[in-house]
Order: structure tokens, then C-alpha cells, then sequence
């Protein structure tokens, strides 16, 4: 009886619910319902059967030797459980998954700095009243009139403007 | 506002930016003639001084003739009366309607700044919280572990009650045959009991017995009377 009772562990259902991202809602309300319904069925069975009782039974039946012969067997009878196959699987995508979310979290993170870096760059532009337009143009490289592409005025395709 | 004490570059080779232009120009008198000018004079002369220069300078160039009075003069007169007319008519409707363009355009361009960052603050705020999520990711691995665990609890119990009731109903079904026969051999011999009494009343006994019981009803009919 040792082997059996891996251990069922208690599972904060409303933390994981928060952490679900909305596009994935559906396989978690699936996953949800299943073990739901494992418990269920699981609490429905009792932990140990209830016992024979032999001595009533040795009393009643006339053949003899029956009842002795059934509870030898009974006794010396081994249920085998029932072996673990997936736990490894779900090992290896537990791994896989810590690579690939770690690989992620470095990308979100260089994103995170990149971001930043803009912001600060916003955040300590002069206001816009003391800028001259070359100030302008080294703020926002975007608003840089391309004089070698339009040598002419207005330095842009006219449908720009 | 004064303009004598803005400083610029005094010496060579000054790195940093200029200070930003002031809001408004300097200030002026009567439209020309700038407020430095009083305040240069008024130390020595007073608040009356420059006024008294101008008047002694106009009437000198007119008493002189270094400026002689001629048509031009009169045009000149009336084309300025008309311009200063204009000017203050209508010159602060035109300055503000200046300004308010030039004001639309800082605000376009504030607005710009304004949503650029406020967008990289929220895109900021949503790598964080994916972070987040996906730290919990060993919840799923846990409930699927969980699943998997009482899927195989489940399984041994089912089993382990199978055989007991498989068990159980065979030694029911040993005792109930047994309770049958023993049932059906006592309504046999009941029955063949019964049958055998039966036969074995003679005519001779029933009809005894028949007398005997009318009597009886006599008595107790009349043990009923008497007690009505």
C-alpha cells in the first residue's frame, strides 16, 4: 500500500483562473470540468472496501470448506495497481516548458529595455516651444525632410503632404 | 520686460544651449521707441527727460528746416493715422488668432509625445503581466499530475471493490440456494402433512365432529343471550 497515493495536491483554482490568459480560457474551463469531475468520481468511491464477514458466512453455508477455501484465496489475493505511465510525459513538458519560458521571459525582458529607453528618451525632450526644427528632427527622425530623395520643395511625394 | 540683463555667450567656446527665447519682446513706448531708453536717461534727467529731448529735437529740425514741411508730410500723416487706427483696432484679434495657430500646432505635437508614451508605459505593464502568467505555469502541471494521480487512486479502488462484491455475491448466492432448499423441502412437507390429515378424516369422524360443534354454538348463543 505504499506505492499508491501519489500525492494529490491541492490546487488554488482561482490564482490559476487569474493567471489564465483570456485567448486559453477555453482549454482551462475544459481542464477545469475534467478534474472536476476525476474528484467527484474519486470521492464517490470509498478508501477501503468493507470487510467480509466471515464467521457468519462459515456459520450459514453447509458446504464445507467452501468458505475456508474462498477466504484463504481472498486473503492471499493481490490486486495489482495500476501503473504510471504519464508522469514522465508530464515531467518532460514541465522542462520543455521551463526552456521556452525562459526563453520568452529574456525576450519580454530586452522588449521591457528597449521600451524603456524610448520612454526615457520622451520623457527628457525639451517641450516642444524651445525646439528649433533641427531639435525636432533629432527627436523624431521620422519628421526629417529627405533632401536628397525630393531635391525639390516640399521634399516629400505630394500625396504626403 | 527688460531685455538688458539677458546674458549670451561672454566667452569663447560656451558648450551649453542658449537659454530659451523670452515669451515677449521688449517692451515699448508710444509703438517705437524702447523702455531701455527712458530708464537709461532717467537717472539724469528724470521721467520728463527723454520727452523734453524729443520735443527739443523735433522743434530744432523744424526751426533749422532740416526737415522741411512739404505734401509728403501731409501724406505721411494721414497714412499713419490710418495704419495706427488699424493696429489698434484690430492688431490683438490678429495676434491671438496667431497664437492659436501656432498653440494647435504644439498641441498636435504634444499629443503625439503624450500617446507615444503613455503607449510604451501600458506595453511596459503588459510584458510584466505576461511575465506573471507565465510563472504560473506549474499549476497546469500540477492539476495534470493531479489527474493523472487520482485516475489511478480511482482505478485501484474500482478494482479493489469488484472483487469484493464479486466475492460476496457468490457466498450470497451459496447461502440464499441453501435458504431455497430448505424452504422448499419444509412447504413440501407441509403440504404433504396437510394432505395426509386430510385423508385420514373418516365420514364417521366428521360427522361427531360436526354435532359437537353445533352444540358448542347452542351454548355460547345462549351464554350471548343472557349477557345481552
Amino acid at each position: 500500500m505504499a506505492g499508491r497515493r501519489a500525492t494529490i495536491k491541492a490546487i488554488d483554482w482561482a490564482a490559476f483562473a487569474e493567471r489564465v490568459p483570456p485567448n486559453q480560457r477555453a482549454m482551462f474551463n475544459a481542464l477545469k470540468t475534467r478534474s472536476d469531475a476525476l474528484s467527484a468520481r474519486l470521492a464517490a468511491l470509498p478508501e477501503k472496501p468493507p470487510t467480509i464477514d466471515w464467521a457468519h458466512y462459515k456459520a450459514t453455508v453447509a458446504k464445507a470448506g467452501m468458505v475456508d477455501d474462498f477466504q484463504k484465496k481472498f486473503s492471499a489475493l493481490k490486486i495489482p495497481e495500476p501503473v504510471d505511465t504519464q508522469t514522465a510525459k508530464i515531467d518532460a513538458q514541465e522542462q520543455e516548458a521551463a526552456k521556452s519560458t525562459a526563453e520568452y521571459v529574456q525576450a519580454s525582458k530586452a522588449r521591457i529595455a528597449q521600451y524603456e529607453q524610448q520612454l526615457q528618451k520622451l520623457r527628457s525632450m525639451i517641450p516642444f516651444e524651445q525646439m528649433t526644427f533641427e531639435d525636432l528632427h533629432e527627436a523624431f527622425p521620422e519628421t526629417k525632410l529627405d533632401k536628397e530623395k525630393y531635391p525639390y520643395w516640399p521634399h516629400k511625394p505630394i500625396a504626403d503632404l | 520686460v527688460l531685455h538688458t540683463t539677458r546674458p549670451l555667450h561672454t566667452t569663447q567656446q560656451c558648450l551649453a544651449p542658449l537659454p530659451p527665447l523670452p515669451e515677449k519682446g521688449g517692451e515699448v513706448r508710444h509703438g517705437l521707441i524702447p523702455e531701455e531708453f527712458f530708464q537709461f536717461l532717467y537717472p539724469k534727467t528724470g521721467v520728463t527727460g527723454p520727452y523734453m529731448l524729443g520735443t527739443g529735437l523735433l522743434l530744432y529740425f523744424l526751426s533749422k528746416e532740416i526737415y522741411v514741411i512739404n505734401h509728403e508730410t501731409v501724406a505721411a500723416a494721414c497714412i499713419l493715422s490710418v495704419i495706427i487706427y488699424g493696429i489698434k483696432k484690430f492688431g490683438s484679434d490678429v495676434a491671438a488668432f496667431a497664437d492659436k495657430l501656432n498653440e494647435e500646432k504644439i498641441a498636435k505635437a504634444l499629443s503625439v509625445k503624450n500617446e507615444a508614451i503613455k503607449d510604451l508605459e501600458t506595453a511596459i505593464e503588459q510584458e510584466k503581466k505576461e511575465q506573471w502568467r507565465v510563472e504560473g505555469r506549474h499549476y497546469l502541471f500540477d492539476a495534470k499530475r493531479n489527474n493523472i494521480a487520482m485516475l489511478l487512486e480511482t482505478n485501484y479502488r474500482e478494482r479493489l471493490l469488484t472483487v469484493y462484491n464479486e466475492v460476496k455475491k457468490r457466498l450470497d448466492y451459496q447461502v440464499a440456494l441453501q435458504n431455497l432448499k430448505r424452504q422448499k423441502e419444509q412447504d413440501h412437507m407441509i403440504q404433504w402433512v396437510e394432505k395426509s390429515v386430510v385423508q385420514s378424516i373418516t365420514p364417521q369422524q366428521q360427522k361427531e365432529s360436526i354435532a359437537k360443534c353445533i352444540l358448542d354454538l347452542k351454548a355460547l348463543s345462549k351464554s350471548a343471550q343472557a349477557a345481552v
